[in-house]
């Protein structure tokens, strides 16, 4: 039992500085990007393609094939594990409107696809997360 | 055997501190079915979500103890969620009753506390099975090994101290937990429990 305990508590401490790694490499990844970084203070804004279409390899495929759609971009909090952002998930999917759905769980980030003459309201969407237990915190809307 | 009650009380002041446990609720109109299995007690278990705050369900329950088998009426209640950008902390109420007999019922509080990285959870019941006191509660604690994105396989290896209904004794023994999509396993081997399996799939 006691090996069973310094096994864990090893992985554990391994694990930790995996952890501050990757913090790192987070903090160094919004040290250089521009148009993203004031989400959090303004919880909507909206922004061109060209500004934000640099953003990461992820974002890039999820707006692979749109055209003329708006994506927007939802910083989530409380979304720790896929059982968490499951019901996220399934409330856009069936919500008029919505093209493409994607969660983004490093990031805590939520992609919707929306129709380009879908009306998107921050309201509306922080009521869907609040309704599924976790809390929208910020949210850029993107022309693709 | 210092070790251990050391562990188990770093383990129990961490649960104090950011509370955890295993989803007993699923998101607005979500149903789970549970399947749950060691060598004193095997389950299954049905509940519906109306909101993220409430889950009711029926559950079967097979004793060998008492070598009854029953059901009851579960409800579980989020009393308290706080969600951050790196992790989430939950404290549940709950409650059973069996429609059969006023001698099977339970009812306590669980909680946990889960980064992607990290998670921790505590449950304390106070049961009556067969007109028999079963109190139950344990602590769990749990790291997982690498971090998977959404919709990948996720494993975790975790801690289980648990203290049996039947024998009142504390006994610590590892598990692992395994999801993805919808369905969740964890299983853990102890010398009391033997196979503890629980099973879950949410639809």
């Amino acid at each position: 039992m006691k090996s069973l305990i310094l096994m864990l508590l090893t992985l554990g401490v391994w694990a930790y500085s995996i952890d501050l790694s990757a913090r790192d490499a987070d903090h160094q990844h919004h040290d250089h990007s521009t148009s993203s970084d004031h989400k959090h203070d303004v919880p909507s804004t909206e922004a061109s393609g060209a500004e934000v279409g640099q953003q990461d390899e992820k974002y890039q495929r999820f707006v692979s094939g749109l055209v003329g759609a708006r994506v927007a971009i939802i910083s989530v909090q409380g979304m720790v594990c896929d059982f968490c952002a499951r019901g996220i998930e399934k409330t856009f999917k069936k919500t008029e409107g919505v093209i493409r759905v994607d969660v983004d769980l490093a990031l805590g980030r939520v992609l919707v696809a929306y129709r380009a003459n879908q009306t998107i309201e921050f309201e509306d969407i922080r009521t869907k997360i609040t309704n599924n237990g976790q809390t929208a915190v910020g949210l850029e809307i993107v022309s693709v | 055997m210092g070790i251990i009650r050391g562990f188990v009380f770093g383990t129990f002041l961490m649960s104090l501190a950011s509370v955890l446990e295993a989803r007993p609720i699923s998101y607005p109109g979500g149903s789970t079915v549970m399947l749950k299995q060691d060598r004193r007690v095997s389950s299954q278990y049905y509940h519906y979500s109306p909101s993220y705050k409430f889950s009711i369900g029926l559950e079967n329950v097979n004793d060998q103890g008492s070598q009854e088998q029953f059901s009851q009426i579960r409800a579980t209640y989020l009393t308290h969620r706080k969600n951050t950008a790196k992790s989430q902390r939950n404290f549940y109420v709950a409650m059973g009753l069996s429609p059969e007999s006023s001698n099977h019922y339970f009812y306590g509080v669980h909680g946990d506390w889960e980064s992607r990285r990290w998670y921790s959870g505590f449950s304390f019941l106070k049961k009556r099975v067969a007109g028999q006191r079963r109190d139950e509660r344990y602590l769990q604690f749990g790291v997982a090994p690498y971090l998977g994105d959404y919709g990948d396989f996720h494993t975790w290896i975790m801690v289980k101290a648990k203290r049996s209904g039947f024998s009142q004794e504390w006994e610590v023994y590892p598990m692992l937990k395994f999801y993805q999509g919808d369905v969740l396993l964890e299983m853990g081997y102890s010398r009391n429990y033997q196979w503890d399996v629980h099973l879950m799939y949410r639809f």
